[in-house]
């Protein structure tokens, strides 16, 4: 595209007023800070949607595990800083071990086709949570594996982790604003090159119709493979994110199936396999999460809580969209779109059929 | 003219069905070899074989002086072998052009460096079949025979040295039967090597140099097309003993007169 025409765009400005706006967020103090916390958990959700977008709508595997590389992340940051690592230097190492243990299940995993696939991914998920949650216990009388333990702990079980708090709170959480920014900025670009590459074309074959992709020549199971392993890496970095701005980390949060399903409904909702559709879905989950998890009902002196009621929401919203939008707020946006635009269609004449 | 592809004893069992039972054939270069046979005669099953969706449970497959029995798809497809699909299996959302782009990025052509961009050899690919004015429709919008010409033109945009043609005749009109047996031909004069299975007799009785027939995964016969469609086991095969029987009593009263 042409600068000039770029520059006529009014989608140019939009995100141009839209970034500006979320670079001095920091600053505006809107609801003390509350903002702020909001973008950033969005940041962190629309690096996880894309994430995972890349094998569920690009490649059209469907994980419903991938809160164990959420989990693997933000334990090796957690597990690496409590000895004395400083755990900014341990990021890349949290993505690197996601994306091992990405290689560790896909393997197998990956030879299995649709909802089988899918299926395993359960498994591999809760077998996650559990190993993490008995870890401890498991390794305590192994005389190789004791010395991993700090004062017996290692993952801590239940109670999880936690991490030493910062001095100077305000400045560390604004840092990590900007830095959760960064990364989904970056995870973002990885998306967009991945969709216009080489790579990206075998992974939307693949997608299509894997007999044919291997018959012209597509590597499937190498390429599946390659990117259940860019997506973990990118969700254990965020992981490794989540883990340093929280200083609290247990297995069930990270590892949980919610977090899961939180990875899978994003990018349904916006409309998945495409660029946009898991910023929307993210950004419209993030805000349903907060909307809902701090209303109350209150009838007279009956109060309900609908913080207790948000995975309903959540599966409802799913059933929703499968049956009635299965493209997500995009494909929604198309069909709106086009129904418009045929108002104007009825007087030109009919489109000639080549 | 070298051999090309040589099968030894090949045979594919499925529990305990023998769905290609001890096969053996030759297919030489520049040749196009014609794959017959009743409905259930092995005839994709040995297709497979031969790219490696399924491997051969016995025997070998030798491509030039390679062995290629264990291969799967992708590696025979850049070794330079590729097949198309009975059932027509394009890439359904994706543009007529960017179907043709996978093979073109994914086949032979992109390793080995000879194509410099494969959005050019794809476009020269549909350009060559005749589907350049459709090139930016979603390939879910053609029409079958257009689906049928798209199969051929992403598997050639993989440049194959052999093609397997499965039935790309079958459910088209006259007309379109006759253009798609011209690409044939004109495939085979630029040098690339065809064997295909077909239902559809004056199609691959008209354009193939030799023919190898199947029946219950066995080969009963092989030969020009003429020597075929005479052979008396191919007749009975086809259309029950009595005809064969007819055929026999014709042949040699035809040898008798001569």
């Amino acid at each position: 595209m042409q600068v000039g025409e770029l520059l006529r765009s009014w989608k140019t400005w939009i995100s141009l007023g839209l970034i500006i706006f979320l670079l001095l967020v920091p600053f505006l103090g809107i609801g003390g800070g509350y903002l702020q916390t909001l973008g950033f958990l969005t940041f962190l959700f629309v690096t996880l949607s894309t994430a995972w977008n890349i094998l569920g709508g690009y490649t059209g595997q469907i994980s419903f595990g991938h809160a164990s590389f959420y989990g693997l992340g933000a334990y090796t940051t957690s597990i690496l800083a409590l000895r004395g690592i400083n755990p900014l230097m341990t990021m890349p190492l949290a993505g690197v071990i996601a994306a091992l243990f990405g290689l560790l299940w896909g393997y197998p995993c990956l030879r299995l086709r649709g909802q089988y696939f899918a299926i395993a991914t359960i498994g591999v998920g809760e077998a996650t949570r559990l190993l993490m949650l008995n870890l401890d216990d498991l390794i305590k009388d192994i005389p190789l594996l004791k010395d991993a333990l700090q004062d017996g702990v290692l993952t801590g079980g239940a109670t999880g982790l936690m991490l030493p708090t910062p001095e100077d709170i305000g400045s560390y959480a604004m840092a990590f604003y900007y830095g959760a920014m960064g990364m989904m900025f970056a995870g973002l670009v990885v998306s967009w090159w991945v969709k216009n590459s080489k790579f990206g074309l075998g992974l939307f074959a693949i997608n299509m119709d894997i007999d044919a992709a291997e018959t012209v020549g597509v590597n499937t199971v190498y390429y599946k493979n390659l990117a259940l392993m860019l997506s973990g890496f990118m969700v254990g970095i965020s992981g490794s994110i989540y883990a340093q701005y929280m200083f609290y980390i247990d297995p069930q949060t990270v590892f949980g199936f919610p977090m899961s399903i939180g990875m899978v409904l994003m990018p349904t909702i916006g409309g998945s396999g495409t660029l946009v559709g898991p910023i929307l879905g993210a950004v419209v989950y993030i805000v349903v999460q907060d909307r809902i998890l701090t209303a109350n009902i209150e009838i007279g002196t009956f109060k309900l809580s609908l913080s207790t009621l948000h995975l309903l929401v959540y599966g409802g919203l799913l059933v929703v969209i499968v049956l009635f939008e299965p493209k997500g707020i995009l494909g929604l946006q198309k069909r709106l779109t086009r129904r418009w635009a045929k108002r104007g269609v009825e007087v030109a004449p009919p489109r000639k059929m080549a | 003219m070298a051999v090309m592809i040589e099968g030894t004893e090949v045979s594919k069992y499925f529990g305990g069905l023998a769905a290609v039972h001890n096969v053996s054939f030759q297919v030489q270069e520049g040749e196009i070899f014609g794959l017959i046979g009743p409905n259930g005669a092995g005839k994709t099953t040995l297709f497979r074989c031969i790219t490696g969706v399924y491997p051969a449970t016995s025997g070998k497959i030798i491509y030039r002086g390679r062995d290629i029995t264990k291969l799967l798809p992708h590696a025979t497809c850049v070794l330079g072998i590729t097949n198309t699909h009975q059932v027509v299996k394009p890439f359904l959302d994706m543009t007529v052009l960017d179907n043709v782009r996978v093979g073109a990025f994914f086949g032979r052509g992109w390793k080995q460096g000879e194509v410099k961009d494969a959005t050019e050899e794809a476009s020269r690919v549909l350009e060559f079949i005749g589907l350049a004015p459709r090139a930016s429709f979603l390939a879910r919008n053609l029409t079958l025979p257009d689906r049928k010409r798209l199969e051929v033109a992403r598997a050639l945009a993989t440049r194959p040295e052999l093609l397997l043609l499965d039935e790309v005749v079958a459910g088209l009109n006259p007309t379109e039967t006759d253009m798609m047996i011209a690409l044939i031909r004109q495939l085979r004069d630029n040098g690339i090597t065809i064997l295909m299975v077909e239902h559809v007799m004056r199609a691959v009785l008209g354009v193939s140099d030799r023919v190898m027939v199947l029946n219950f995964g066995e080969k009963i016969a092989e030969g020009t097309p003429k020597q075929v469609s005479t052979n008396p086991q191919v007749i009975e095969a086809y259309l029950g003993k009595s005809y064969a029987a007819a055929a026999k009593a014709e042949q040699q009263s035809d040898q008798q007169g001569s």
